[in-house]
């Protein structure tokens, strides 16, 4: 028994009877207690959660654990409590983190306090020979406040193992039990009224096959607006940016779905709807380009020649005094009356009891037909327009096969729980690779323009200006390059996305028999 | 991982309660640390309250391997554990000298054991044969205390010219002032003529103090019993010392 043993208490037992009883048996010493706080933190898409990690601050130490382990993985100092990972200090435990919290921001979201009393067993020579150490956690600091908690560690001493099996067989025989897979991390979260995993941008929509196509629509729509709702009472903190960007997707979404799942309303709804979030959409354009440009600075730099990487902060200063006065915009957008009376129809119309005939056309139609046919449709129209690509490639073709893409991966992820899961994740993952070298192709094409645009705004009057111009220059010149290699790489995506195997799959997934 | 041995090759100099009270401070501070009393005196171990005996045996020990961590007995300390001496390590010189690479014993019985700590203390009986060369092998560090008195600077000058006629690092030898009375005049001047004559002294000095003494009664290292003691300022500054002028060549 070389493992400290953790043991929940019996009903009705507590630490001074515990005590008493073994003083018995035993020589022990107690020994001052030791108060901690821990602060338990996560980003708002519950990042680290997923991955079955705690992350908490304690005393000036970040520690990250896994979930239901008591083993620390990696801890580091840190003199104020984190938010991005790029305030982190350097060290294993960045490292680790950088890929998956990414750019969200870290929320604290519930406090623990434990207080351990440690107590020595000791031998004859007063010899410390195993540890017992009661624990208790609270949700506060406050000691009348309820435990969420109350343990009993038992810690070998290295060397000295029948003490341990002694007091263990003893404890056991009190009526303690070995503590249950559990962790504390959901005790803290339960009572700070937190739901682990609770928030999540996948799609999470259960549809019924023969559900009619106007009902099952709506159970999408009102997913996205549950989404859109829960992001938008975030934007204004400005924790991160990714609050505007899960906002976006699901406005972009929700636009999709209103235009590819066809004559489900009745078509002056839909015109009115589609318009309406065009507009949700155009709110927040200008400030998602900047964050995307602002997030990628580091990469950027790394792309510039040494002699003109620190040339490049101007751009970057100024594209910061934009995005503030981009940031206001959608705050004054979100806050406007027309934003407001949009969501407002669209909730009503969402939740409107079903009319008895309804006079679109596909209204009636099992959704799992309707599925189908449109996500097979749009296939063949990605099929058709990439062909006519590898023939002859146009800048603007790419661009217009990369929405039908979209629209494509729209559907598919609409209707998934409509099909095998597992075909449909294949097929997912093979469109998004031809998706991920269109986006690359799309995006530097877009920033190439925009850093053109931008090099008109900038004063290039004194000599640091004309040194952020030429560093533009160089910027763009990697960016075409890249641009080339994305459009280099089109055919090979392409022609897998397009194989006979995948052809198939389609087919037989999303054609009657 | 860090290995650093006590040593003199003078008697009553203080190593032990040196090697004590600075393995307990490394504990402390966080790191793994194993002390090994490698003394027949045993009195790393007593401080320890364990009992002098090596569970697997001196057979086992002088084979190394796995049989030598069933041995090591953890401490009243988070992190600290410790291997206890035994009477059979009055002969490790002569056992030593029988096996093949009779100077590199020492090195094989606590390879296995570097993976396990951060810190490794050698607590070593006074020596300056083939178990002084076996130390000298197995360990990064050597750290003498050295009293100012003639004798004691007499010895660590014989000391450095065994070093350096065996061809060992020199460089890796340091030392600070033990048992050190700023009352008398000779060990002030002492080591003023020191500093000046050997590389490698530590700039704190350990007094002497009845503190330190009464780590026989205690059982326990000052630096435990009588935190904010002198004594225990004495050997956290030499700690602090040790740290920043030895260890951060290493990482600990």
């Amino acid at each position: 028994m070389r493992h400290t043993l953790q043991f929940s208490f019996p009903d009705g037992y507590n630490e001074q009877q515990l005590i008493s009883d073994l003083a018995d048996h035993y020589s022990m010493k107690k020994e001052r207690f030791v108060s901690e706080s821990m602060a338990i933190y996560d980003t708002f898409d519950w990042r680290l959660f997923h991955k079955s990690l705690v992350l908490y601050e304690s005393g000036n130490k970040l520690v990250l654990r896994k979930l239901f382990e008591s083993t620390i993985i990696h801890s580091v100092e840190i003199t104020s409590p984190p938010v991005f990972i790029w305030d982190f200090p350097d060290s294993e435990l960045k490292e680790q983190l950088a890929p998956i919290i990414k750019m969200r921001a870290l929320l604290k979201l519930a406090e623990a306090y434990s207080r351990e009393t440690p107590y020595r067993i000791l031998n004859h020579d007063e010899k410390t020979v195993a540890r017992l150490v009661y624990e208790e956690i609270r949700p506060s600091p406050d000691k009348d406040i309820p435990a969420l908690a109350t343990y009993l560690w038992l810690k070998p001493v290295k060397g000295y193992p029948r003490y341990s099996q002694n007091l263990g067989k003893r404890l056991k025989e009190a009526g303690f039990t070995a503590s249950k897979k559990e962790d504390i991390y959901f005790e803290a979260l339960r009572v700070a009224d937190k739901k682990p995993g609770s928030y999540s941008t996948k799609l999470n929509i259960h549809l019924d096959p023969d559900m009619p196509s106007d009902e099952a629509t709506k159970v999408i729509l009102r997913f996205l607006l549950h989404v859109i709702r829960i992001n938008e009472a975030h934007i204004e903190k400005d924790l991160d940016t990714e609050f505007v960007h899960d906002f976006r997707v699901a406005t972009r979404r929700t636009r999709s779905a209103l235009g590819q799942i066809k004559n489900v309303f009745p078509a002056e709804t839909t015109d009115r709807f589609r318009k309406s979030f065009a507009f949700v959409g155009k709110i927040s354009n200008q400030l998602r380009d900047l964050d995307v440009y602002l997030l990628n600075e580091v990469n950027y730099k790394a792309m510039l020649p040494a002699v003109l990487r620190d040339n490049i902060d101007t751009l970057f200063d100024h594209l910061r005094k934009k995005r503030s006065k981009a940031f206001q915009e959608v705050i004054s957008g979100l806050g406007s009356r027309k934003y407001k009376r949009i969501l407002q129809n669209w909730d009503v119309f969402l939740n409107e009891p079903r009319q008895a005939s309804p006079t679109a056309a596909n209204a009636d139609l099992p959704i799992i037909d309707l599925a189908r046919k449109r996500i097979y449709k749009k296939y063949r129209r990605t099929v058709k327009d990439g062909n006519l690509i590898l023939e002859n490639t146009k800048d603007e073709m790419l661009h217009l096969l990369r929405i039908e893409c979209k629209k494509l991966r729209y559907l598919l992820e609409f209707f998934s729980s409509l099909f095998p899961r597992k075909k449909v994740n294949v097929l997912i993952e093979q469109l998004k690779k031809l998706q991920d070298n269109l986006g690359d192709f799309n995006d530097f094409c877009v920033q190439e323009e925009y850093l053109l645009k931008i090099a008109e705004e900038l004063p290039a009057t004194d000599q640091q200006s004309k040194k952020t111009l030429v560093a533009i220059g160089s910027l763009i010149g990697t960016l075409d390059r890249e641009k080339q290699a994305a459009k280099d790489a089109f055919a090979k995506t392409f022609t897998d996305y397009a194989s006979p195997a995948n052809k198939t799959s389609f087919r037989e997934l999303f054609t009657s028999k | 991982m860090t290995t650093l041995a006590l040593y003199s090759n003078k008697g009553g100099v203080g190593k032990t309660a040196a090697a004590v009270n600075l393995s307990y401070l490394a504990a402390q501070a966080g790191s793994r640390t194993l002390i090994c009393d490698l003394d027949p005196q045993s009195s790393a171990t007593y401080y320890f309250r364990v009992k002098p005996k090596l569970k697997s045996g001196a057979k086992q020990f002088i084979k190394g391997g796995k049989q030598v961590d069933k041995s090591i007995k953890g401490t009243d300390y988070e992190n600290l554990d410790l291997l206890p001496a035994d009477f059979s390590h009055r002969k490790l010189d002569v056992t030593f000298n029988e096996l093949k690479r009779s100077k590199h014993r020492l090195t094989r019985i606590l390879d296995p054991l570097k993976n396990k700590y951060d810190l490794i203390i050698l607590d070593c009986p006074v020596t300056i044969s083939i178990l002084a060369e076996n130390i000298f092998n197995a360990v990064d560090y050597t750290l003498v205390p050295l009293i100012p008195t003639t004798l004691s600077v007499r010895t660590h000058r014989q000391l450095l010219s065994f070093c350096k006629k065996n061809k060992y690092d020199m460089s890796n030898i340091y030392s600070f002032f033990s048992m050190v009375d700023k009352r008398k005049k000779m060990h002030r001047e002492l080591m003023a003529t020191v500093l000046n004559e050997f590389n490698g002294i530590l700039p704190s000095a350990i007094p002497y103090l009845s503190q330190i003494e009464k780590m026989g009664i205690q059982r326990e290292p000052v630096a435990a019993f009588l935190p904010k003691s002198v004594a225990s300022k004495s050997y956290q500054n030499l700690w602090q010392n040790i740290r920043e002028t030895i260890l951060l060549k290493t990482t600990i």
